[in-house]
């Protein structure tokens, strides 16, 4: 006998308050006694209290076997529960489905209707191919059973058993089709077959067009709302292939749309008036314009009606389903749709903004996002998850606590009251939304709708407070796990979007390096980012760039140097931190290089303080455990020893005679190491204009002695001292390779102002150029890397600053300019790298580089008011021709992208399918017409389609075996060099592989004559899939197969020269050989 | 289509459980605890309509106006509980709103003045007044009266055990939203 009934599981659980975990693990193992006890009532007892426990979470596939002795039972009780447990704890890979087949089909024929309808709602959520053939022609029969309720459910368990196996609607569409067109049939039976030819039908609309007639007399007789919506989804599908059904639709949309009292109906009409395009093909005609005003002004009113938030968030999801084609439409209420985005609900304000983003224009754009900051500002930051209540189920997943309040259970299920609606906190993600949808609005089609960049600008800081705060707390500091989660954070894109208004828009570059400077301040640190965690953090990176690159504008480049160089940021993510080290030096330039001041002993001073407090800081960040940061923070620790020690040796005008000259190398070198091309935006593509250079080949090693060239560098570093001299002439005065450029193009001015290009060719045939038989690419990148190594060497020498580029050292002619002047001129290096080349073939025509002359767009405000400030913003730079050419290019690709996508959509679709999904598209490749499976002309393209991809498969199949032949060939080839002809071995081999090749021909002799039939298509098509679904292994298997059989084909050299054409023929060929 | 029926009280503890495509139990529980968040933090005067969990949140954005992918979660909160419908875009996201009506009608008229307790301790009966709606994940039955005789037809529907008591309970009115 059993311990307790499910009651007794229940009530047990509510005794149990706060221990249910044990309650259960013990009630669970009972059950586990239970269930293998010969008493079918304790079996069944069980397995219903298992489902119970199930719902919670309980795992109770090991006792698939048990739910099935209890589906056996003759008792309807114990069926009941046992289906029900199949039902809940059968998954695919359930190994007693193949038992449960014929129990399903015993059942299914019996007699006693409940037991039928059990089987029948049991089938859909236990269905395989293999078992859906089987069941096929039972389900059949039950298709004319006398009461309607099996019918109905009949009907819908054909249609899942067609998603898995869609032979299936072959022979039970016609029946199907039948019942719907039988006046005299049961009204929910045809609501039920409605309601499946809908689900069918958005997948094949033209098989359906035949049934309109009988669906138009469905919908006007009215009677049945869900079905008659279900009618009118699915005319919104068939009108576009049949324009006259438009006309006939027409009267009676109207008069349910005026007439019916069902809320879900009307908006369904609209909505189907609206999808279905009913409105441009009755535009002019009465009608038509009546129905046009009639659903948009019902459309309207359903925005604007009061306390039914339900049709407020229906009626934005059908403006968004036609703001593709209808704009205008969408545009005439822009105003009822603007209210939305404050909306009390956040699915409606959510919708809204999906709607609002395409509304804007110059006009509006401001006041639609002031009020969405002030919809972030208003809010407050508190989290969803604060109510640790709320939060439960989160994080213990859901435990079947013992009920807290009975009274409050016992309280019958009506319709809460509606409370008072206090504005809740905003979630996270919507919070995130919101921002990147204002960062869409502003920023669309390079800022064309922006007229006043200066307020944009404030609202980008305004934003970086609004920042949610990121969720993982542990990014801040924790290097690389931070830096993966930093880069997809809100607070980057505002940042990158401060960065995009600094470089494009010049006229604000000073307010936005004001802006990068409040938001880099250390002291204002708790002021800008109010949020808990790192919400804002990911914008200093890009601030911390326009500081750098922009420190000029800084209205206080020093209050800047002291919060870049603060102790606290070495604790920021490495990504940040790297950017922070960029701007340093650079910040430091604009404060020290000042050439006009005289030396005088309190610059000095402040020089040498500055310095030091920089060399403090870069100190311990070489040890850093990020490589990035480590290497910056070498790189320029070194450079202010340099600059300290620059600074201290220069005699201040007091120590000398009246006026002294500041150190070169603040005023000169350090600068110039970071000024010199402005930097302009690039377009995405341009990258992908760059030719490639035909004899690039990127299989052959680089350098081939490449294990040489480290020795001598080694030994060159030991007898260093010795030919110090020459080695610094020849630093000095080599020229400049390509490749080095190329190689080090990220700070490319440090690299270049090493190489002065007016150099002496003398020193060229020194023993570094000992490989002179090596491409010119080789002795490239062996220079840059020797020259790395040198710049290493002397990094502590102060006077390694070649004296020539000091004299002519104005500020106009960059060493970026002088190479690209002299690789212009006769000493043109054909092994520049192509990006340079191609730069300079534009150069030219546009004289003098510089944000102006790139192409330049502006926003459109003709005929509007004139703004207060005309911006100019800098367009994308790209190669070869202007903007144009690039969208065009940018577009080509887009498109090639979505033909590819669209190509591979089919076999993608079933790889990431969503969880909840039931894929249908089997369904898509079968004809549903009469005369299903001929090739009748209104199913030509479709039949068309099937039959190129059927090609596609082949001719892959026929690669695959040509490279199978070519493998086995090789393989046979090794093996004769191993084995020497004639031994036993061989004989085995073919043994072996005779028997193999039994087995395969009786398959493939299956296939051969189906191809030819009907039934062969079955076959085939399930072959097909499977292959698709395949995993490797399965593939793998094949793979073999066709190598066995191959290997029977024995000495016919000659024949496995030949690779097969397509499968058909290597089919034949082998069954021609087995004949033999 | 519609691809799974979710039934939970207030804290989230479930009622009834009904995925129309196989689903791993762990998975189950993940989906029903995102759902239940969601659904939690929303105010009593917002609209019936969730966004997709994340479990559900679909991997690439896809053109196409129909596809197999669930993109609609409705829910309706009577009392202590909570029904959730996820289905696909070939339902009417308002008619689904009167098909769980029709399902608490019809719980309410099996149980008379239905509440919490009736269905924790009749789950099977629960199961059974969907199967007669909804099966394999396509509605086959709206009509009230057709649902109720359905469920009746396979046996008497067990009450509450009589040592349960219930509270001062008065009449069941269907106030619909």
């Amino acid at each position: 006998m059993f311990e307790k009934d499910i009651y007794q599981l229940i009530r047990g659980l509510r005794a149990h308050k706060g221990a249910e975990r044990d309650y259960i693990h013990q009630a669970l193992a009972e059950c586990r006694r239970e269930v293998r006890t010969t008493d079918l009532d304790a079996k069944a007892t069980a397995l219903l209290k298992l489902v119970y426990l199930e719902m919670f979470g309980h795992d109770m596939s090991w006792t698939s076997f048990n739910v099935l002795e209890v589906m056996s039972s003759a008792k309807f009780n114990h069926k009941r529960v046992g289906y029900l447990a199949a039902v809940q704890s059968f998954r695919p890979d359930t190994e007693v489905l193949m038992l449960a087949e014929n129990l399903l089909k015993k059942d299914l024929g019996g007699t006693d209707k409940a037991t039928i309808a059990l089987v029948l709602t049991t089938i859909p959520h236990v269905v395989s191919p293999a078992m859906a053939n089987s069941l096929l022609g039972d389900l059949l029969t039950r298709l004319g059973h006398s009461s309607p309720a099996i019918r109905k459910k009949t009907i819908v368990t054909l249609y899942r058993l067609a998603l898995v196996y869609p032979e299936t609607l072959r022979p039970a569409w016609p029946r199907i089709k039948e019942r719907l067109l039988d006046e005299d049939e049961d009204p929910s039976v045809t609501a039920a077959i409605v309601n499946v030819v809908c689900e069918l039908g958005w997948r094949r609309p033209q098989d359906f067009l035949p049934l309109a007639p009988r669906l138009f007399e469905l919908l006007t007789a009215g009677g049945n709302n869900w079905m008659a919506i279900k009618i009118i989804k699915l005319f919104s599908t068939l009108t576009p292939l049949e324009p006259r059904l438009v006309k006939k639709l027409l009267p009676p949309l109207t008069s349910i749309i005026k007439t019916t009292p069902a809320m879900s109906l009307l908006y369904e009409c609209i909505n189907g008036i609206i999808q279905g395009g009913v409105m441009e093909a009755a535009e002019g005609t009465m009608e038509g314009d009546e129905v046009a005003r009639l659903c948009v002004n019902k459309l309207r009113a359903m925005l604007v009606v009061e306390g039914d938030p339900n049709l407020r968030y229906v009626a934005l999801l059908a403006f968004a389903k036609i703001t593709s084609s209808h704009a205008d439409i969408v545009a005439q209420h822009s105003d009822v749709i603007l209210e939305c985005i404050d909306d009390p609900d956040i699915s409606i304000r959510t919708r809204a903004l999906d709607l609002v983003v395409g509304m804007i224009n110059a006009n509006n754009l401001q006041g639609v996002v002031e009020r969405l900051l002030k919809q972030l500002r208003s809010a407050g930051q508190a989290p969803i998850t604060a109510d640790p209540a709320q939060d439960r189920g989160m994080h213990s997943g859901i435990e079947p606590l013992a009920d807290d309040d009975d009274a409050d259970m016992q309280t019958t299920i009506r319709a809460k009251e509606a409370k008072s609606g206090q504005a809740p906190p905003l979630p996270e993600d919507y919070r995130t939304s919101v921002i990147e949808r204002i960062l869409e609005m502003c920023s669309r089609e390079t800022y064309a709708h922006m007229n006043d960049f200066e307020w944009y600008i404030g609202a980008l800081v305004e934003l970086v407070k609004q920042c949610p705060a990121t969720t993982g707390i542990g990014s801040f500091g924790s290097h690389h796990e931070g830096s993966a989660k930093e880069a997809s954070s809100i607070a980057d894109a505002v940042g990158d979007e401060l960065l995009n208004v600094a470089v494009r828009v010049k006229a604000v570059r000073p307010e936005a390096a004001a802006a990068a400077q409040s938001l880099l301040l250390f002291d204002r640190r708790e002021e800008m980012f109010p949020a808990a965690g790192s919400g804002g953090q990911g914008v200093l990176s890009p601030a911390a760039f326009i500081a750098g690159e922009y420190a000029a504008l800084l209205p206080s480049a020093d209050a800047v140097l002291t919060s870049l160089a603060h102790s606290s940021s070495a604790q920021l993510p490495p990504r940040t931190l790297a950017n922070y080290l960029q701007a340093i030096p650079k910040v430091f330039a604009v404060l020290t290089s000042d050439q006009q001041a005289a030396w005088t002993s309190a610059r000095r001073t402040n020089t040498t303080l500055l310095i030091a407090r920089l060399l403090h800081f870069l100190e311990p960040l070489t040890l850093h455990p990020d490589l990035e940061v480590q290497e910056r923070a070498v790189e320029y620790l070194d450079l202010m020893r340099l600059a300290s020690e620059a600074a201290s040796n220069q005699p201040t005008s007091e120590e000398g005679d009246g006026y002294a000259e500041p150190p070169l190398l603040l005023t000169q070198a350090i600068p110039s190491l970071f000024t010199g091309m402005e930097l302009n935006p690039v377009a995405a593509a341009a990258l992908r204009k760059v030719p490639l250079p035909e004899d690039l080949d990127l299989d052959e090693p680089i350098n081939s002695d490449l294990q040489m060239l480290l020795q001598q560098a080694d030994d060159d570093a030991s007898d260093f001292d010795s030919g110090q001299a020459d080695e610094v002439f020849r630093f000095y005065n080599d020229k400049p390779s390509a490749a080095s450029i190329s190689q080090h193009h990220q700070k490319p001015a440090a690299d270049l102002l090493l190489d002065p290009p007016s150099s002496a060719q003398g020193s060229r045939s020194s023993s570094y150029q000992h490989d002179a038989e090596t491409s010119p690419l080789d002795r490239a990148a062996a220079k840059a890397r020797q020259r790395a190594e040198r710049r290493e060497r002397y990094k502590d020498d102060p006077y390694y600053i070649d004296p020539e580029r000091d004299g002519s050292g104005t500020s106009t002619p960059t060493p970026m300019h002088n190479i690209l002047r002299s690789a212009n001129g006769e000493e043109l290096d054909v092994d520049a790298i192509p990006v340079m080349e191609l730069k300079l073939e534009a150069a030219p025509a546009e004289g003098e580089r510089s944000a102006a002359a790139a192409a330049t767009r502006r926003a459109p405000l003709l005929g509007r008011k004139v703004p207060k400030r005309r911006f100019e913003i800098a367009g994308d730079e790209t190669l070869e021709g202007g903007v144009e050419d690039d969208v065009v290019s940018a577009a080509a690709v887009n498109a090639g992208r979505t033909k590819a996508a669209a190509a591979t959509a089919a076999a993608v679709s079933r790889a990431k399918k969503s969880l909840l999904e039931v894929d249908s598209s089997g369904l898509s490749s079968l004809s549903l017409s009469d005369d299903a499976g001929g090739a009748s002309g209104r199913n030509g393209a479709a039949n068309q389609l099937d039959i190129e991809r059927r090609r596609a498969e082949e001719e892959e199949m026929a690669r695959a075996i040509r490279e199978v032949e070519r493998l086995r060939l090789e393989m046979q080839r090794a093996q004769e060099r191993i084995q020497p002809r004639g031994v036993p071995e061989e004989g085995t081999v073919v043994r072996r592989s005779r028997r193999k090749k039994v087995k395969r021909v009786e398959g493939l002799a299956g296939d051969g004559d189906g191809d030819g039939g009907e039934g062969g298509e079955v076959t085939k098509r399930k072959k097909k899939k499977k292959r698709k679904e395949g995993e490797a292994g399965e593939a793998g298997e094949e793979v073999v197969e066709v190598e066995e059989a191959g290997d029977g084909d024995g000495g016919g050299e000659g024949e496995k020269e030949v690779p097969a054409k397509t499968k058909r023929k290597k089919k034949k060929r082998q069954v021609t050989f087995e004949e033999a | 289509m519609i691809n799974a029926v979710l039934v939970f009280n207030n804290n989230g503890q479930p009622r009834l459980t009904k995925f129309y495509t196989q689903l791993d139990t762990a998975v189950q529980q993940r989906l029903l605890s995102e759902i239940f968040t969601l659904v939690a933090a929303r105010p009593p005067s917002s609209c019936n309509f969730l966004p997709l969990p994340p479990l559900l949140a679909p991997s690439s954005r896809t053109s196409t106006e129909h596809n197999d992918a669930p993109s609609l979660v409705t829910y309706r909160h009577y009392a202590t509980l909570y029904f959730i419908l996820i289905s696909t875009s070939t339902e009417s996201p308002l008619a689904l709103l009167d098909l769980v009506q029709v399902y608490v009608e019809a719980l309410d008229r099996l149980f008379e003045n239905v509440c919490e307790l009736d269905l924790i301790f009749n789950f099977e009966t629960l199961h059974a007044v969907l199967a007669e709606m909804i099966v394999g994940g396509v509605v086959v039955e709206t009509g009230l009266e057709k649902v109720v005789e359905g469920v009746r037809a396979q046996g008497r529907v067990a009450k509450r055990p009589v040592n349960e008591t219930r509270g001062g309970l008065s009449q069941g009115i269907w106030a619909g939203r």
